[in-house]
């Protein structure tokens, strides 16, 4: 995240705009080349800033800038796909037509549609009437286009795992890192956390239309908890007798902060993944219980809220 | 690119059954009215039933109703969304269903007019080929320019909603003698032979029907521009 405005593909100023009771505040930012994450709940803004920057909503104020242009900017348009909740696709076509459509548009040559589906297991949807889609489906579909585009080279995506159907959910996280590797711009909104980490390198915390965190993944969880810790990890164990020994044993580990019980688990929160993992396989070796699973936990979007820090920080 | 954008309008207007039977009932009660008229013995059968049937009802709830197939139901911005979302200028969009929109209302006029012109053809009327020549054209006219004009009114409203607000406001204001001249209802009952708006012309009429249509689809595609 140490692009400078000068090189970033996407430049936001001061950027103002509103969409119902949801609000940005003089947000700046800019972003390179790369998978990102805007993280925070519908109402703090992530989907309006998407759709601000795709050119969706006009900003009352501030600018928006994509490769250097206007983001309204036909030759920019062609370069932008926007696969919101509510996708729309041509309704009175079907899927294949619409893909066809979709190229002629972008001003790119025209792909087998079910190769361009293949990518995210949707081939057998190519012959169907966009109006018998699932919701889900029309959303894997656009995502299908957007990622199969030789023009396409920014994407943004609110919700990426929520409405998508289950084919293309499964390969999603790999495609677009795929994309984010060759060098488009990725960005997700989301609500959840652990949908940010597996996507995105780098994550933009959002409250209320302001920017309260942004660093790469790594950094931005650091301190998500109130006590300082950033990882949390659940043992599993086969025996839920056996929580109150392992949590005795837990607290006497150097690198555990905190231990809470959760029916047949016990969770235990520190600083340093690799160093809790390793205490709690001490614990259990110590105390002789036998583990079923280990897990890392991501923080809820609300302990992330709570560990951040009010203040707006620049980009 | 301007095929690619017509491609979902015209899918609309040819996909599914709401045009077809919007067109054939529109076209069954015309025609009807046209064969009554005839077989009445009415001297002036065709100019009565293109002025007081086609003119002043079937044309505009034609048009009202191609309008509302070709924008799928919703306000004319929301009708290009899906084009939008592929990289296409809203305005183009827009720019681009209006035309559809006028040209099958167009057509559909054109047939209308002509078909009703040589149905209740009577004896006071002129020569039944050139009547339905000339009925073609201003049904043409006719349709085109109440297509930009329900188009505009497709702009207001969440759903389009404000296409009801303009037949409204054609039915009312076309009935007057001053304003009718802004309206698509006043200057096609003038080229259909009824009276005519401030005394003006059928010429004149024919190019106000144009600078309506023309006014209307600009105002209409950049009240869409985002």
């Amino acid at each position: 995240m140490s692009e400078t405005s000068s090189t970033a593909t996407i430049v936001v100023e001061s950027l103002v705009a509103r969409a119902g009771r949801t609000a940005l505040a003089r947000l700046s930012l800019s972003w390179t080349a790369g998978a990102h994450a805007v993280l925070g709940a519908r109402e703090d803004g992530g989907p309006l800033l998407l759709a601000t920057i795709a050119g969706r909503v006009l900003p009352r104020s501030g600018q928006v800038r994509i490769f250097g242009a206007d983001s309204r900017h036909p030759r920019v348009r062609r370069q932008v796909a926007y696969v919101p909740l509510e996708t729309s696709l041509p309704d009175a076509l079907r899927v294949d037509e619409a893909l066809s459509v979709a190229a002629a548009l972008r001003a790119e040559p025209a792909q087998d549609a079910g190769g361009r589906l293949a990518v995210l297991g949707l081939e057998a949807l190519a012959r169907r009437p966009v109006r018998s889609l699932l919701a889900s489906e029309a959303r894997a579909v656009a995502l299908a286009e957007a990622l199969t585009s030789t023009q396409v080279r920014v994407l943004f995506i609110e919700e990426p795992f929520a409405v998508m159907d289950a084919r293309a959910a499964g390969r999603m996280a790999e495609r677009l890192r795929a994309r984010a590797e060759g060098g488009a711009v990725i960005v997700v909104a989301t609500a959840s956390v652990g949908d940010a980490g597996d996507l995105a390198e780098d994550h933009l915390l959002l409250r209320r239309g302001a920017v309260v965190r942004r660093g790469a993944s790594e950094d931005v969880l650091v301190g998500f908890w109130q006590d300082g810790s950033n990882a949390r990890l659940r043992v599993v164990l086969k025996a839920a007798a056996d929580g109150p020994a392992l949590a005795a044993a837990l607290a006497r580990q150097p690198h555990v902060v905190a231990i809470e019980r959760l029916g047949g688990a016990v969770c235990a929160r520190g600083r340093d993944a690799a160093a809790l993992a390793r205490a709690a396989a001490r614990a259990a070796v110590e105390a002789g219980i036998e583990v079923a699973e280990l897990r890392f936990d991501p923080p809820s979007l609300d302990e992330a809220r709570a560990g951040a820090p009010l203040q707006a920080t620049s980009p | 690119m301007t095929t690619a954008l017509a491609r979902l309008p015209f899918g609309r207007l040819t996909g599914g059954v709401n045009a077809w039977i919007t067109t054939g009932a529109w076209t069954t009660l015309a025609f009807s009215v046209a064969v009554m008229a005839h077989e009445r013995g009415a001297a002036h059968g065709a100019d009565i039933v293109l002025v007081d049937t086609v003119g002043a009802l079937i044309l505009p709830l034609l048009a009202y109703g191609l309008v509302g197939v070709v924008v799928g139901g919703r306000s004319l911005a929301a009708s290009g969304l899906s084009l939008v979302a592929f990289g296409a200028m809203p305005s183009r969009a827009a720019a681009v269903t209006i035309a559809v929109a006028a040209a099958a209302c167009a057509v559909t006029g054109a047939l209308l007019a002509a078909g009703v012109a040589v149905l209740a053809h009577g004896s006071a009327d002129p020569a039944p080929a050139g009547d339905a020549l000339a009925s073609a054209y201003v049904g043409a006219l006719g349709g085109g320019a109440y297509a930009c004009w329900f188009s505009l009114g497709a702009t207001f409203g969440r759903r389009g909603g404000g296409r009801a607000l303009f037949l409204v406001v054609d039915w009312m204001l076309g009935s007057t003698d001053g304003l009718a001249l802004v309206t698509p209802r006043g200057n096609l009952r003038n080229l259909l032979g009824g009276a005519a708006p401030v005394h003006v012309s059928g010429r004149v009429s024919s190019v106000a029907l144009i600078l309506i249509a023309g006014a209307c689809a600009l105002l209409a595609a950049r009240r869409c521009r985002t």
